[in-house]
């Protein structure tokens, strides 16, 4: 053990080592701080960070997890393009190639499956987190923003993942949802057109899918996740309910503060006074408190990935058909609340009711400009706002079971254990 | 909270979850590394070196690495690694041994390369599971053929009159004319449709379905109009055989032709089918608006010969010999037959239907169009058809030149009769009913069909006015 520390010691102080570790183990506060900020990998953190914000209960973790889903589906996404051919006489093939012949084909592909579903849940989640604990408040209104714009790339990640394995899953999935794209009035047609490349699913839509899949959704969501991230530190960290440096400058306001001058300290300290900050014992070092918990963190969520990879294999079914539909056709499951609502009314489950809800989170921090409750789980201030959120959850999730496990052939009522085998 | 250390909690939730991580890991490893083909292979590699006779043969057992075997068919449009396996299918050495390391009989009757494994035993091509492979898999529609019904596959290549081999795919052909399935199903195109068709009927339908609905169609298809058709186990397994080889499956022109280059059944057929004696002569019968086909071989080479039934124009400018549009094989068929034509023999046994007279031809007719099927053979009736007035089964045809002219007759067959009059009005309306031919039959075999019904008419009983 002693033996291994020396040599790391001396791999530190080599003229290699220095020159690619700069600050070394930190051992000091300053190092630590130094830890942080001088590599590119770790900058984004701060070098302090509020105790409140460790605490685990504070963010479940949610943000976090999602990117770390981000970075899984991205290495095993990348992995899967050197097998993977966006033909359609291929896609199918390349699937069961994937599982009979490539070395850790069926893994890499079940964690990619999964990974994306989690994602989709855990971004989810996330929203709901940042709305419970009123985090979208000033000033983190247009990181709200992004973060809204951020889930539903999500979902159009996944929505154009779903159709690439090229089965009856993915291609009447997609058709459904299409579909529902289609509803949008005026432009619902066009936009259908665009996305499919044509009147229906086929090849055009297969290359469209794939390119959107692979390369312009990854690229858009990494640079709003960073941007996202970037704005979590501009906008002063997690949001606590006291904050601000209105309030420390009002803790000091009896002293003779001169309030025109600046102080920085590298990125320990910010402010309108040599005492920013205003209860310094609230903060610990990132290093070794935030990145610990992080890298718990990642394992926690590469572990329960691996589980579900080995335990399930991701769904695969028969070659797509196109004269054959299977009864009834679902789209992807976080969209069956909308298939849900649409096999209601059209106009309202298409249109009205999710576009409303699009705006209406859009809009939120702009609506919502009551300064009370940040940072605070469910906060009394709030009650109003809190139960209107949670009923369009509750219904959203009622609906997307419904959905899911009540609806059978025709889209009739079905008990989900009285479900009959299909004929073929 | 200490400066400078994480809590304890937080080290054993990372020990905790790093564990996890390793421990999936190998998990996810091990899943994806032992594979019973290896073990098969393995055992494979020992078998043979106990077999080995020289030091030089055990060395090269040994050499045999451990790996996935596949045969590439991009014109198949697939990847067998059935020989993952089954190592030794082309060793005749290995004949007699269990599976999976059996060796394939005439293995190079159809070579592997070119074919593969699943084009004729079905199953997952692509698969290395045992299970997946044999295909009796969910989402998988092709599972391992039973070798009984392996012939069906010589079909999809083959014409079955061409396979001798597959007696029972050429005997379930043969019951299917002569039942007159076609009076209810269409197949390429011919047929009725009061049943549905049957074009891909073996894609849709696995041999189970298909035996237990030839024995009582009622009880796969509750309702079903069909009859029990009352026929011997052989002949059901013949049927089915016949059904399984309507897969529909599109080759590419390497295995089509393969269909038509060893015989000329299929040429003798189209010859008889369009009517090429009506204008040529061989062997002195026949017409004489186009060349006497006598000595042929001797004026036209076979590519010359070819053409001309490709595209007539082409080759003869101004001729009359119609364009019949003729496939590729088709026209290769036909060329291999005529230039047999000088053989004495085969033209002894050339069916020359403007030789035959109206009723041979109407009887040829009433095969192709399946009215058996419902009528029964000869017309004899005796084909159940539950509630019909008409003792609750189709009419015999025997007596219709009693009670319908030839133009009645004529009509009623083209018109067809949609609803049959019950026995009784409480029960469910007869199944069967006759259907409308006009459109469906040429006028030409209508007629010879109708003079073909009026001659079934019992001659000792004689007309009665």
């Amino acid at each position: 053990m002693n033996n291994l520390f020396e040599l790391w010691k001396r791999i530190e102080r080599s003229s290699i080592g220095a020159s690619v570790f700069r600050v070394g183990f930190p051992r000091s506060g300053l190092d630590r701080a130094r830890a942080m900020v001088s590599s590119f990998f770790l900058h984004i953190h701060p070098a302090r960070v509020n105790r409140r914000s460790l605490a685990p209960t504070t963010t479940l973790g949610l943000g976090l997890a999602s990117l770390y889903l981000f970075i899984i589906l991205t290495a095993t996404g990348v992995l899967l393009m050197f097998y993977y051919v966006p033909a359609t006489e291929h896609a199918y093939d390349n699937m069961k190639d994937l599982e009979f012949a490539v070395t850790a084909g069926q893994v890499l592909r079940n964690m990619h499956r999964w990974a994306a579903h989690l994602m989709v849940i855990s971004v989810f989640l996330h929203m709901c987190r940042v709305f419970y604990t009123a985090a979208y408040k000033a000033p983190r209104e247009m990181n709200w923003l992004v973060g809204v714009v951020l889930m539903l790339l999500t979902l159009f990640l996944s929505f154009t993942g779903y159709l690439l394995p090229w089965d009856q899953l993915a291609f009447w999935a997609v058709t459904v949802g299409a579909n529902i794209a289609g509803y949008a009035p005026v432009i619902g047609e066009q936009v259908r057109f665009v996305l499919l490349g044509g009147n229906t699913v086929g090849q055009s839509a297969l290359i469209r899918f794939y390119t959107l899949h692979v390369m312009l959704l990854p690229l858009a969501v990494a640079m709003l996740a960073g941007l996202h991230i970037w704005r979590v530190r501009k906008d002063g960290g997690l949001a606590r309910p006291d904050e601000g440096p209105r309030s420390a400058v009002e803790e000091f306001s009896g002293e003779d503060v001169p309030q025109t001058k600046t102080y920085g300290l590298m990125e320990l300290a910010h402010g309108t006074t040599t005492a920013v900050g205003a209860k310094p014992e609230d903060e610990v070092s990132s290093w070794p408190h935030l990145l610990f918990r992080e890298l718990v963190l990642g394992l926690a969520v590469l572990a329960v990935i691996l589980a579900l990879a080995v335990l399930f294999d991701a769904p695969l079914e028969g070659p797509a058909n196109p004269v054959k539909p299977p009864n009834p056709a679902k789209a992807p499951w976080y969209f069956l609340g909308l298939q849900e609502l649409v096999a209601h009314s059209a106009l309202w489950g298409g249109v009205i009711i999710p576009g409303g809800l699009v705006a209406a989170l859009l809009l939120l921090p702009y609506l919502d400009r009551s300064p009370g409750g940040v940072g605070v789980w469910f906060s009394k201030e709030r009650r109003t706002a809190t139960t209107i959120f949670t009923v369009i959850v509750v219904t959203l999730v009622v609906l997307t079971v419904i959905g899911s496990v009540f609806r059978g052939p025709n889209w009739a009522w079905q008990l989900p254990w009285a479900v009959t085998q299909s004929v073929h | 909270m200490s400066s400078n250390h994480v809590s304890r909690p937080w080290y054993a939730a990372f020990v905790i979850f790093a564990i996890a991580v390793a421990g999936l890991a190998s998990a996810a490893f091990y899943k994806d590394q032992f594979r019973a083909w290896k073990d098969w292979q393995r055992s494979f590699v020992e078998q043979e070196i106990v077999r080995a006779t020289t030091p030089e043969q055990a060395a090269a057992a040994k050499r045999i690495r451990v790996e996935i075997r596949q045969t590439q068919l991009p014109e198949l449009r697939r990847v067998d690694r059935c020989i993952t396996c089954h190592l030794a299918v082309d060793d005749p050495s290995y004949a007699g041994y269990p599976q999976p390391f059996a060796y394939h009989p005439n293995h190079d009757r159809h070579a592997f390369d070119k074919f593969g494994c699943t084009i004729c035993h079905g199953g997952q091509g692509r698969a290395t599971t045992q299970e997946a492979a044999h295909g009796a898999v969910e989402h998988w529609d092709q599972p391992l053929l039973p070798l009984r019904y392996v012939e069906a596959s010589c079909g999809k290549c083959h014409v079955p009159e061409d396979v001798p081999e597959a007696a029972a795919l050429t005997q379930g052909r043969k019951l299917f004319d002569d039942l007159g399935c076609r009076g209810c199903h269409r197949l390429n195109g011919i047929g009725n449709s009061i049943g549905p068709e049957l074009d891909h009927v073996g894609r849709r339908r696995s041999p189970d379905w298909l035996v237990a609905h030839f024995r009582n169609p009622a009880e796969v298809t509750p309702g079903s109009a069909m009859p029990v058709l009352g026929l011997s186990d052989t002949e059901i397994d013949e049927l089915t055989v016949f059904m399984l080889s309507l897969t529909g499956e599109p080759l590419t022109e390497y295995y089509v032709s393969m269909r038509t280059l060893p015989g000329a059944n299929l040429g003798q057929r189209l010859f008889e089918e369009k009517g090429c004696i009506g204008c040529h002569a061989v062997a002195g019968r026949g017409g004489d608006v186009g060349p006497d086909l006598e000595g042929l071989g001797q004026r036209r080479d076979a590519e010359w010969i070819y053409s001309h039934f490709r595209d007539p124009q082409a080759v003869s400018p101004g001729t009359v010999m119609p364009q019949f549009s003729f496939s590729e094989q088709e026209a290769r068929a036909l060329t291999e037959f005529v230039l047999r034509l000088s053989d004495s023999e085969v033209v002894g046994y050339l069916k020359i239907p403007r030789m035959m007279s109206s009723e041979q031809r109407g009887a040829a007719v009433y095969t192709k169009y399946g009215c058996a099927g419902c009528h029964g053979r000869d017309g004899k009736g005796g084909v159940i058809n539950p509630n019909a007035k008409t003792g609750e089964q189709v009419p015999s045809l025997l007596y219709v030149a009693e009670g319908y002219t030839t133009k009645e007759l004529t009509e009623f067959i083209k018109r067809g009769q949609s609803e049959i009059a019950p026995l009784d009005a409480k029960r469910p309306a007869p199944p069967l009913y006759m259907p409308p031919w006009a459109g469906k039959i040429a006028p030409g075999e209508l007629e010879d069909l109708v003079a073909y019904l009026q001659s079934l008419f019992p001659e000792e009983e004689g007309l009665d006015w």
